[in-house]
């Protein structure tokens, strides 16, 4: 076959005629030495002629049934040249690359960091920004809140359930709307065996029953899903479980539908499984944080009676076809303006700018996330980048080794095309190489990430390395091998074979084209390492300012129990207060307890609550009367177990309860804003704007940030539990050590009282602290990963650069040292040269990072994103690196023997 | 006049023409003299399906051309059997072979 096709060649570049020419001259041939012959046997030329042609048959039809086949042959055979070329190709690079395995270790490695680390990025943007929800209408779905416009900007509150009736009934953009709320789910009894099981607390919703429809969810796969009527007055009381709670708690058990299980003291009749990726709220939306494991259908139209004030629903709605969000936000501005006139002093402040709004669902679930996740995506594009510049230069390094055998080959006839392609060939090898090992590090690299789930990135526990994410890693490989070939294969392919041999025999190339090219490389690559560092410098010092956050509280040694009694069976308040006094007693009992209190919400666990407030004597506009505060209510003994330093006044004690005179306990923030310089103790405030119920401040505490180092929150106001008695409410214990090693007497202690009652829900308060930064930590950890890495990799590629130029350079240092150069000369001539790159790199990092300071603004926590602290310890840091890096190569060229360098 | 020429059986062009190469390389002209020669016109070419002929058999790489001169002093295609058209000479010399045997048990018993 090569002769054959060096055959083809041969022609082609000798007579270069078309198939068809070649098959119509070769028929006229034919044709022609017929008639010769038959003028010899004695016809006349054209009687000839005539015969010939006779004989031949019906010349049009051959002449064109020959083009075609001549045409598919020339196809054939370009084909099976193209392929056979690069078959030598892989395999004399293969060979290339066999022959020079140190080279090829470095570089395979560099790809495989590089490679490894975007596919691991990759697939997790692909699970959680790329992949669809598992909600066929996700994309007109909405979520509409109220939104109030405060001092810090634009807040949202939950819907209450007349807002939520009157938006279903009134609105012309939406064709449907649903409402969901919180629900208490403790599962008691069967878990389908025979035997009972622990009592679990999970995550529970009550729903719209059109809330799956709604959203466009696959048809459960168990069973059915709700239909219009569940949850109706009177209705059956009915359950969806979701597939993961089903699998856990009933071990996938499909007889479970049509049975009944105890949801917190209730009957409630299975009537499906959800599929496994569907856990509605998948994500959070706003206090609706926990993936869902169960669903209740409630018509919440049914409470269209309740107080305005009672906010505790999100809203969903669906937009009509081809309606837009514009169209959306008028319609409920219409709505809104209704609310405006019929209850002017609960919507038409002035001041607050109360509107509904809404938000794209997609947006909304992933919008925490997205930032942080691009940044990331953006750091390892960066990281990718500066492997491929590092191979970019081995690979210069090496085609200085290369040039006699490049130069050869064009001598011997190569086109440049075809030795762009033979270098190109090799680089992608190399690449595919790389990628092959990256793959490996990224089915590592995917588990650690998810393992490090800060918990609010949705969808992340789905990232694994699939058919996409290979697509993706192949498609990477490709463009890296061509990236890191393409300068290379351009720069060796140019220069004449002529120069390249003689440079190549005098063993000193000149080249200076190529030397700017790498330093070009090199400070680009000086550049993107200072942009991953300062990006993850930034992260880490906002990481440690929200350690450094003084929370309000202590949470070392502190333990907390969640605790939800269940209506059905305590209903009524006596049978609460017993309960909680029986606990109270056992937990004050267990050894290594200090103190006992309870908490509800617990700061940092994700819910809180805040409310509207009248302060008594309070001299402002009749219209701003209305004060807004975040509430909670405490257990006697609450500040002191939790570590909340009592600035003022007095804790709540076992008298504060219903009957006796009402008495809140508020913080500093709230004292001081009100009686600014003077005491709070007997001033009086009405928590619940019930007319007449003014409570005497008893106490003043400290300040707590309860949704996390990051908000601050508003002024706070403490309820005694006692007096307003709720049913779920969180234990938090001091304890002398080791919070954990009590934790299996709180659980006795529990049972002892009521072995009913699942006490799931056990934290130590270091933990819902460090939860509450995961995402933070999870930003600065990934980060500082990829920057060490760039770091190192800059450094890689500015040593390996200093090192090639001194070692060029060898003849001209030999001279300066034979006439009488000092090695100090030498140094600071090959010092110099690395720092000017260097610094030329900073200085272009330094402006890239500021160009793209405000993407990482919104990450960040008590650190300015210019924050010059940052930019010249990293500027610093990468300097004295790179003089590490060009000391080494200095110092051999100091001591370059002068007689050697010219032998 | 001609003998009335009998129509090929399928197949048949492409054995000739495989075989007429098994002696040497020639060019399309000569192939078909060298068959109207040697089958003393019984098998009759029409000569120009001889050429999509030659053409199919290089596709397929049991021929292969390659240029020359010609008897008028031009560049010609010389065809020449392949590695693989001699094997294929082979097969299909054993096949028809196989095929006389049986047709001459037929028609002519013992």
């Amino acid at each position: 076959m090569p002769r054959q096709l060096l055959r083809t060649r041969l022609r082609s570049l000798f007579w270069r005629r078309s198939p068809e020419q070649e098959v119509d001259d070769e028929l006229a041939q034919h044709l022609a030495l017929t008639a010769r012959r038959l003028e010899q046997a004695g016809l006349s030329p054209e009687a000839a002629r005539a015969a010939a042609l006779q004989r031949f048959g019906d010349l049009n039809q051959v002449r064109a049934e020959c083009r075609v086949l001549a045409h598919e042959y020339e196809d054939d055979m370009r084909r099976r040249e193209t392929f056979q070329e690069l078959r030598q190709d892989a395999s004399y690079g293969l060979r290339v690359l066999r022959r020079t395995p140190l080279f090829t270790t470095i570089a395979l490695l560099t790809l495989a960091i590089g490679i490894g680390a975007s596919t691991a990025i990759f697939s997790v943007v692909h699970a959680v920004l790329l992949r669809a929800l598992p909600y066929r209408e996700a994309d007109r779905t909405v979520v509409i809140w109220n939104g109030y416009t405060q001092a810090g900007g634009r807040s949202h509150t939950a819907i209450a359930p007349p807002e939520f009736a009157d938006v279903r009934e009134q609105t012309q953009v939406f064709d449907a709307v649903a409402a969901v709320g919180r629900q208490t789910a403790n599962l008691t009894g069967s878990c389908g065996g025979s035997s009972a099981c622990e009592p679990e607390r999970v995550a529970g919703y009550a729903v719209s029953p059109d809330l799956f429809r709604l959203l466009g969810t696959a048809s459960p796969v168990v069973g059915r899903g709700f239909v219009d009527g569940d949850g109706a007055e009177g209705a059956e009381p009915v359950v969806l479980l979701s597939h993961a709670l089903w699998m856990r708690r009933f071990a996938g058990d499909s007889s479970l539908v049509g049975r009944t299980i105890d949801v917190s003291g209730r009957l409630r009749t299975v009537i499906g499984v959800m599929p496994p990726e569907v856990r509605f709220p998948d994500a959070p939306l706003d206090f609706l944080r926990e993936r869902g494991d169960l669903w209740i259908p409630h018509a919440w139209e049914r409470n269209r009676s309740e107080e305005r004030g009672n906010q505790y629903l999100g809203m969903i709605a669906r937009l009509r076809p081809r309606a837009s969000l514009a169209q959306a936000q008028r319609d409920l501005e219409a709505i809104g303006a209704r609310f405006r006139a019929e209850w002017p002093d609960r919507y038409a402040r002035a001041d607050l700018r109360w509107g509904l709004d809404a938000f794209p669902l997609r947006e909304h679930m992933i919008g925490e996330a997205r930032s942080a996740i691009l940044v990331v995506a953006g750091a390892v594009g960066l990281l990718l980048l500066l492997a491929c510049a590092n191979v970019a230069h081995l690979t210069l390094a090496r085609g200085t080794v290369r040039q006699r055998e490049l130069a050869v080959r064009t001598a011997l006839g190569a086109r440049r095309g075809r030795l762009v392609r033979q270098l190109l060939t090799e680089s992608v090898l190399l690449a595919l190489g790389g990628s092959v090992l990256g793959l490996l590090t990224a089915v590592v690299g995917v588990r650690l990430l998810v393992v490090l789930d800060p918990g609010n990135i949705p969808h992340l526990d789905t990232a694994r390395v699939d058919g996409v994410v290979l697509l993706f890693t192949l498609g990477v490989a490709l463009a890296a091998g061509l990236l890191i070939g393409l300068l290379p294969a351009m720069r060796q392919s140019q220069v004449r074979p002529s120069e390249r041999l003689q440079d190549g025999a005098r063993g000193a190339a000149t080249g200076h084209p190529r030397r700017r090219l790498r330093s070009v490389l090199v400070v680009a690559e000086v550049a993107m390492a200072l942009v991953i560092l300062v990006g993850a410098g930034l992260l880490a010092r906002s990481f440690i300012a929200l350690q450094r956050v003084d929370t309000g509280f202590d949470s070392r040694d502190v333990l907390t129990v969640q605790l939800a009694l269940p209506r059905a069976r305590y209903d009524s308040a006596s049978k609460i207060v017993a309960f909680h006094a029986r606990v109270r007693e056992q937990l004050a009992t267990i050894p290594g307890v200090a103190a006992v209190g309870g908490a509800d919400p617990l700061p940092m666990s994700g819910s809180g609550w805040s409310g509207s407030m009248y302060v008594e004597d309070l001299r402002v506009p009749p219209e701003q009367a209305e004060q807004h505060a975040e509430y909670a209510v405490a257990l006697p003994g609450y500040f002191r177990a939790m570590g909340i330093p009592l600035l003022e006044g007095r804790d709540f004690t076992d008298a504060d309860r219903r009957g006796a005179p009402l008495t809140v306990i508020v913080d500093e923030r709230l004292a001081a804003k009100y009686w600014p310089g003077q005491s709070a103790i007997g001033k009086r405030i009405n928590p619940n704007r019930a007319q007449g119920t003014w409570a005497t401040i008893v106490g003043v505490v400290k300040h707590v940030y309860n949704a996390g180092p990051r908000q601050e929150g508003e002024p706070q106001i403490y309820v005694s539990f006692l007096e307003h008695i709720q049913h779920p409410l969180t234990y938090v214990l001091r304890t002398g050590g080791d919070p954990l090693s009590v934790v299996r007497a709180v659980r006795r202690a529990i049972a002892s009282v009521d072995p009913e009652l699942p006490v799931a829900r056990m934290a130590t308060m270091a933990d819902l602290e460090s939860r509450a930064l995961a995402r933070d930590r999870f930003n600065a950890l990934v980060l500082s990963v990829f920057a060490l890495t760039a770091l190192v990799l800059a450094a890689i590629g500015l040593y390996g650069v200093m090192a090639y130029l001194v070692n060029q350079r060898t003849a001209e240092i030999g001279v300066r040292l034979a006439l009488g150069g000092r090695p100090y000369d030498v140094v600071r001539l090959v010092i110099g040269e690395g720092m000017a790159m260097a610094l030329t790199g900073i200085v272009l990092g330094v402006a890239v990072s500021l160009a793209l300071s405000n993407v990482l603004a919104g990450l960040l926590y008590g650190v300015a994103p210019i924050d010059p602290l940052t930019y010249t310890a990293i500027a610093a840091v990468l300097a004295l690196v790179a003089l590490l890096a060009s000391a080494i190569p200095a110092r051999r060229a100091a001591r370059v023997d002068p007689v050697a360098a010219h032998r | 006049m001609t003998p009335p020429s009998r129509p090929l059986l399928q197949g048949t062009l492409d054995l000739l023409v495989l075989r007429t190469l098994a002696w040497g390389p020639r060019h399309g002209y000569a192939i078909a003299r060298w068959i109207e020669e040697t089958t003393h016109d019984v098998l009759r070419v029409e000569e120009g399906s001889l050429y999509p002929a030659l053409y199919r058999m290089q596709k397929k790489g049991w021929i292969r051309s390659d240029w020359g001169e010609s008897e008028l002093g031009k560049p010609i295609r010389i065809y020449s059997l392949t590695v693989k058209g001699r094997a294929e000479l082979r097969a299909q010399s054993a096949h028809w072979d196989a095929v006389v045997a049986a047709m001459a048990k037929v028609l002519r018993p013992a």
